[in-house]
C-alpha cells in the first residue's frame, strides 16, 4: 500500500521541464526572474528611513533596487529639497539605482516605471493621518497603489513608529470624565428646555415627561453626582420656566404641585436606580477581571515546573494585570531573614528593601500611601504560610496611580498563592533530600555488608587453615594448603576489582588507546585466567587476518580476563568456555565474544548485570557482582559497547565491541 | 642451570612480609639476603654490600623507587628486578627505561620469584653473548646475520631482523615498545605501536610453531616483548 503511493508520488514527481524554461522566455510573463525592488521616495523627513528599509529588503531578497522620485508640478520648500536629496545620495550610497520622472499622478508614475524595469517588489511609504482626511490629500499613494499594481508585491511602511503600548491597568474602568459627564447632562437640559420653549404654554406637563425621559436616559450615561445635578436642576428649571405662573418659583395648584413633587422623586429614584445597575455591572466586571486575573495566575504558576519558572510567571501576570512592576524576594536558608536576592521587573533600592524587611519581619503589608511607609515607591505583601513569612511581594506602580482597595484583595491572594508554591517547592526539596539520603545510606550498607562479608570468607579460610598448619607443624594435607591459595586469590581478586572500580568512579581512568594485537590480548587474559579456568575447556579462535585493535591494551586485557573469569566461576566445572575475536564488515567494528554452555542468563538479570554489586541470581557465593560492571566500564570508556546475549546451543555470551581502526603501514624498507 | 653459589642479594622494601618472603624463598635456594627497609639506606647498602642483584620495590616510603633506580644506575649495571602493583604499567614502563632487568607484580608466586633472581643472576654473569643464539627450533648467528629454523634459511627484512636481534642480544629480558621503536625507527617513533605490532606478527609467524600462541617471543601486557631463554 505504502509502497503503490510511493510509486505513484514517483511518477508525478518530476515535473516536465519544459513549462519553466518557457515561463522565464515568455514575453508576457507576470513575474520575470530575477526581478527589482523599486522604493518610492518623498520629499520628506521619512524618506531616509524608508531608503534603509528598502535596502534591507533587496539584500533580503537578493535583489537589485530602484530608488524613484516622481516629481509634481507643486514646488518643493527648501527643507523638503533637502530631504529628497538627502535620501537619494544615502539610495546611491547604498547601491540603488535612482530614478526620476515627471507626472502629477504619483502612482500612476510609479506604476508606469515599475513596468518599464521589471519591478517585482515595491516598497512605499504610508504616512500616518493620511486615512483620515483622504478627500483633502487624496487617497494616499499606498491605497492606490495597491488598488492599481496586481503585478508587484507591495510593501507599505508606515511613516512613524506606532506608540509603544502603554502600560494600563485591567482595573481602569472610568474612561470618561466626571467633568465631562457634568457638561453632557448640562447640555441635554439645555436642549430639553430649548424644546419645550418652542411648545405653547399648555403642554408644561408633556415637556415635564420628556425632561423625565431625558434623565432616565442620561441615567444610562452619567454618573450618580451629575445624575443628582440632573434631577434637581431639570425639577427646578421645569418648575421655574414651565409649570404656571411661568418664570416663577411658585405653585398654586394642588395638583401641579403633586405633579412636581412626583416628577422630582421619579427622577431622583430613576438615576439612583441606573446609578445603581452601572454600580452592579462594574462590579460584575471588576469581579471577572479579578476571577480572570486569579485563574490566568494560578494556572501560570500550576504550569510552571521549578519555583524560579513559577516565579516569573507570577511576576509576569502582575506586571500584566496591574500595568506595573513586581519584584520577589524569598527568605534566606535560615527562613529568619528576607534573602537580599529581588527578582522581577524592578529592584527596590536600599530604602524600598527596608520595607520589605519590615514586611517580612511583621508579615503585614506595607508600602505606598499606607502607614509606616507611605513614602515608598512600591506597596509590599508577605507570602505568608501558616505562621511564618517565606517571602514578599513587591508591586509599583507607575508614580500617577493609586492603589484600589480591590486591587490590594488581590494581589494578597496572589501573594497566597505564591507562598503556597513555595511552600509546594520546599517541601518537595526535603522530601527528595531526604529520599536521597536514604538510597544512599542503603546503597553504604548493602555495600558494606557484602564487602565485608566477600573479605571475611576468604580470610576465614586463610587464617584457620594457616593456623591448623602452623599447630600441625607443617605436617597438612597438601588439599588443605591448596584451600590456602585459593582463598588468597579470591581475596586478591576482589580488591583489584574494588580498586579497579574506584578508579572507574573517580573519573582517574583514562584510556591509553595504543596499537594491540588483539591475539596477545586473548593470550594475556587466558594467561590471568588460566588458574580459574582449570577444569573448564577453553577454544580460543582468533582468524589469522584479524586487523590491529586500537584498545587500551591493559583495559581490554583487564575486561576479557572478568569475563573468563565469570565465565569459569558461574559454571560447572568441564563446562567448555569459549573466547573469540573477529571483526565485522558492516559496521565495521572489533569483537571479542567469550561464551560458555552453563545455564546463561536470567533475562530479568540482564538489565541489572552491568550494574555494581549485582549479582547473579543463585550465583555461587565469591564476588562482590562488580567483575561485569568494571568490564563494562572499561570497555565503553574506550568507546566500545558491551552486549550480552544467549550463546547459539545454549549458554551465556557475552560481547564486546571495539571501534575498527586503521593504522598507518610502516615505511617501507 | 646451576645457580651463582652463594650470591648476595639486596631488597629494598618497607613492608616485612614481602621481606621475609623474599628472604625465605632465596636463602633455601643458598642465596644470602640483605635487606634495606628504605630508598636511601638501599643506595647505601647496595653501595657499601657490593650485591650481586637487588630486588627493589617501586612503592617506598621515602624515595620514589624509580628514582632510586635512576641513581643505582649512574654507577652501578648491578641487575635489578622491581616489584610492583597491578595498575601501574606506566610506573612498570619507566622503571624498564630506566634500566630495570625484570619486574614482579604483586602479589606474585615465591617459584616465579626463584625462577626470576636465578635468571637476572645467571645474565650478569654470561660473558659478552655468544654468536649463535638457539631458542625452539630457530638458529640465529649474530655474526653471520643469518637466521635458520629446522636448519633452513628464513629470510627477514632489515627491520624484522633488527628486532629479533635485539631481543636476542637481551633475552630474558623485557624490551619496552619504546625502547624498540627507538632503536628500529628512531626517535619521534616511540608512539608508533602499529610498527612493532606488525612486525612482531610477521616475526611470529615466520619463526613460532603456533604464531597465535608464540612460546618464544612473548608479550609482556601492555609493557614490551621478551624473548624466553
Amino acid at each position: 500500500m505504502d509502497e503503490a503511493l510511493a510509486n505513484a508520488d514517483a511518477g508525478r514527481s518530476p515535473a516536465p521541464a519544459t513549462p519553466v524554461a518557457q515561463r522565464e522566455r515568455s514575453p508576457d510573463a507576470a513575474v520575470p526572474q530575477p526581478g527589482k525592488l523599486l522604493v518610492a521616495i518623498a520629499a520628506n523627513s521619512f524618506s531616509a528611513a524608508l531608503v534603509q528599509t528598502a535596502a534591507r529588503l533587496a539584500e533580503a531578497f537578493h535583489l537589485p533596487w530602484i530608488a524613484a522620485y516622481v516629481k509634481t508640478s507643486w514646488p518643493l520648500a527648501p527643507d523638503e529639497r533637502r530631504c529628497l536629496d538627502e535620501s537619494l545620495a544615502l539610495a546611491r550610497k547604498l547601491g540603488a539605482e535612482i530614478m526620476v520622472t515627471r507626472d502629477d499622478d504619483v502612482a500612476a508614475a510609479i506604476l508606469r516605471l515599475g513596468q518599464e524595469q521589471k519591478v517585482t517588489q515595491l516598497l512605499v511609504g504610508r504616512a500616518r493621518g493620511d486615512r483620515r482626511i483622504p478627500w483633502l490629500r487624496g487617497a494616499p499613494l499606498s491605497d492606490r497603489l495597491l488598488e492599481m499594481a496586481d503585478r508587484f508585491e507591495i510593501h507599505v511602511m508606515p511613516t512613524e513608529p506606532a506608540p509603544a503600548w502603554k502600560p494600563r491597568s485591567r482595573f481602569d474602568t472610568a474612561p470618561r470624565s466626571t467633568w465631562g459627564e457634568y457638561a453632557l447632562a448640562l447640555g441635554v437640559l439645555a436642549v430639553v428646555t430649548g424644546g419645550g420653549l418652542l411648545l405653547p404654554e399648555s403642554h408644561y406637563m408633556s415637556v415635564g415627561l420628556v425632561y423625565l425621559l431625558a434623565v432616565i436616559a442620561l441615567s444610562l450615561q452619567v454618573g450618580r453626582g451629575p445624575m443628582l445635578v440632573t434631577g434637581i436642576l431639570s425639577a427646578l428649571t421645569w418648575e421655574y420656566i414651565f409649570i404656571p405662573p411661568h418664570f416663577a418659583f411658585a405653585i398654586y395648584t394642588g395638583e401641579n404641585l403633586l405633579l412636581f413633587i412626583t416628577y422630582f422623586v421619579v427622577a431622583l429614584i430613576a438615576g439612583e436606580l441606573t446609578a445603581r445597575i452601572r454600580a452592579q455591572a462594574q462590579n460584575e466586571r471588576l469581579r471577572e477581571v479579578r476571577a480572570t486575573a486569579m485563574f490566568q495566575f494560578t494556572r501560570a504558576l500550576a504550569e510552571a515546573k521549578t519555583l524560579d519558572e513559577a516565579a516569573s510567571a507570577g511576576l509576569r501576570q502582575i506586571d500584566d494585570l496591574f500595568g506595573a512592576q513586581a519584584t520577589l524576594a524569598l527568605a534566606d536558608e535560615s527562613g529568619a531573614q528576607l534573602s537580599p536576592q529581588f527578582a522581577g521587573s524592578f529592584t527596590p533600592d536600599a530604602s524600598e528593601r527596608k520595607v520589605a524587611d519590615w514586611v517580612f519581619q511583621q508579615q503585614r503589608p506595607a508600602g505606598r500611601g499606607t502607614a509606616p511607609y507611605p513614602a515608598s515607591a512600591g506597596y509590599y505583601v508577605p507570602l505568608l504560610r501558616e505562621n511564618h513569612a517565606v517571602g514578599v511581594l513587591g508591586v509599583k506602580l507607575s508614580p500617577e496611580e493609586t492603589w484600589r482597595l480591590n486591587q490590594l484583595d488581590i494581589l494578597e491572594a496572589f501573594a497566597r498563592q505564591l507562598a503556597l508554591i513555595v511552600e509546594r517547592e520546599h517541601l518537595r526539596a526535603s522530601s527528595e533530600r531526604e529520599q536521597l539520603l536514604a538510597q544512599s545510606e542503603k546503597l553504604h550498607r548493602t555495600l558494606l555488608e557484602s564487602v565485608s562479608h566477600e573479605l571475611r570468607t576468604p580470610l576465614a579460610v586463610i587464617t584457620a587453615t594457616s593456623e591448623e598448619l602452623v599447630e600441625a607443624g607443617g605436617q597438612l594435607p597438601v588439599a588443605r594448603a591448596a584451600e590456602i591459595h585459593r582463598a588468597a586469590m579470591r581475596l586478591n581478586r576482589l580488591v583489584g576489582n574494588l580498586l579497579t572500580q574506584t578508579r572507574l568512579e573517580s573519573g582517574a581512568l583514562q584510556p591509553r588507546l595504543d596499537w594491540c594485537d588483539a591475539r596477545d590480548l586473548v593470550n594475556a587474559a587466558v594467561a590471568n585466567a588460566r588458574q580459574a579456568l582449570g577444569g573448564h575447556p577453553l577454544s580460543i579462535q582468533v582468524p589469522r587476518d584479524m586487523p590491529l585493535v586500537r584498545a587500551d591494551f591493559a583495559l581490554t586485557e583487564q575486561a576479557l580476563t572478568n569475563l573468563l573469569l565469570n565465565a569459569a566461576l558461574h559454571t560447572k566445572a568441564g563446562t567448555p568456555v569459549s573466547i573469540t575475536a573477529g571483526y565485522e564488515p558492516e559496521p565495521r567494528r572489533i569483537f571479542f565474544a567469550v561464551a560458555d554452555r552453563g545455564p546463561g542468563f536470567h533475562p530479568s538479570m540482564r538489565e541489572r548485570l552491568f550494574k555494581k554489586f549485582a549479582r547473579g541470581e543463585g550465583a555461587h557465593a565469591g564476588g562482590l557482582g562488580l567483575g561485569l560492571a568494571i568490564v563494562h566500564g572499561f570497555i565503553t570508556a574506550q568507546a566500545g559497547e558491551v552486549i550480552v546475549d544467549e550463546n547459539p546451543g545454549g549458554g551465556a555470551r557475552i560481547l564486546l565491541y571495539l571501534p575498527y581502526a586503521v593504522p598507518e603501514n610502516p615505511p617501507p624498507e | 642451570m646451576t645457580p651463582a653459589p652463594k650470591a648476595n642479594l639486596l631488597v629494598i622494601d618497607d613492608e616485612e612480609q614481602i621481606v621475609r618472603l623474599v628472604r625465605y624463598t632465596l636463602e633455601a635456594d643458598g642465596m644470602k639476603v640483605f635487606e634495606a627497609s628504605t630508598g636511601t639506606v638501599g643506595l647505601l647498602e647496595a653501595a657499601s654490600l657490593q650485591p650481586d642483584a637487588i630486588i627493589l620495590d617501586l612503592g617506598l616510603p621515602d624515595l620514589d623507587g624509580i628514582e632510586v633506580l635512576r641513581r643505582l644506575r649512574e654507577w652501578t649495571k648491578v641487575p635489578v628486578l622491581v616489584l610492583t602493583v597491578r595498575d601501574s604499567e606506566n610506573d612498570t614502563i619507566t622503571a624498564f627505561d630506566v634500566g630495570a632487568d625484570d619486574y614482579l607484580t604483586k602479589p606474585f608466586r615465591s617459584r616465579e620469584l626463584l625462577v626470576r633472581t636465578r635468571a637476572i643472576l645467571r645474565r650478569a654473569h654470561v660473558p659478552e653473548g655468544p654468536s649463535v643464539v638457539r631458542f625452539g627450533d630457530v638458529e640465529m648467528d649474530l655474526s653471520a646475520r643469518l637466521v635458520r629454523r629446522s636448519g633452513q634459511e628464513v629470510h627477514l627484512t632489515a627491520k624484522e631482523y633488527a628486532m629479533l636481534s635485539l631481543l636476542v642480544r637481551h633475552r630474558g629480558k623485557v624490551i619496552t615498545h619504546r625502547q624498540i621503536l627507538h632503536d628500529l625507527w628512531g626517535p619521534g617513533a616511540e608512539q608508533k605501536s602499529h610498527y612493532l605490532r606488525t612486525y612482531m606478527i610477521r616475526l611470529r609467524q615466520k619463526l613460532e610453531a603456533d604464531p597465535g600462541e608464540p612460546r618464544f617471543l612473548l608479550t609482556e601486557s601492555g609493557i614490551g616483548y621478551r624473548l624466553l631463554e
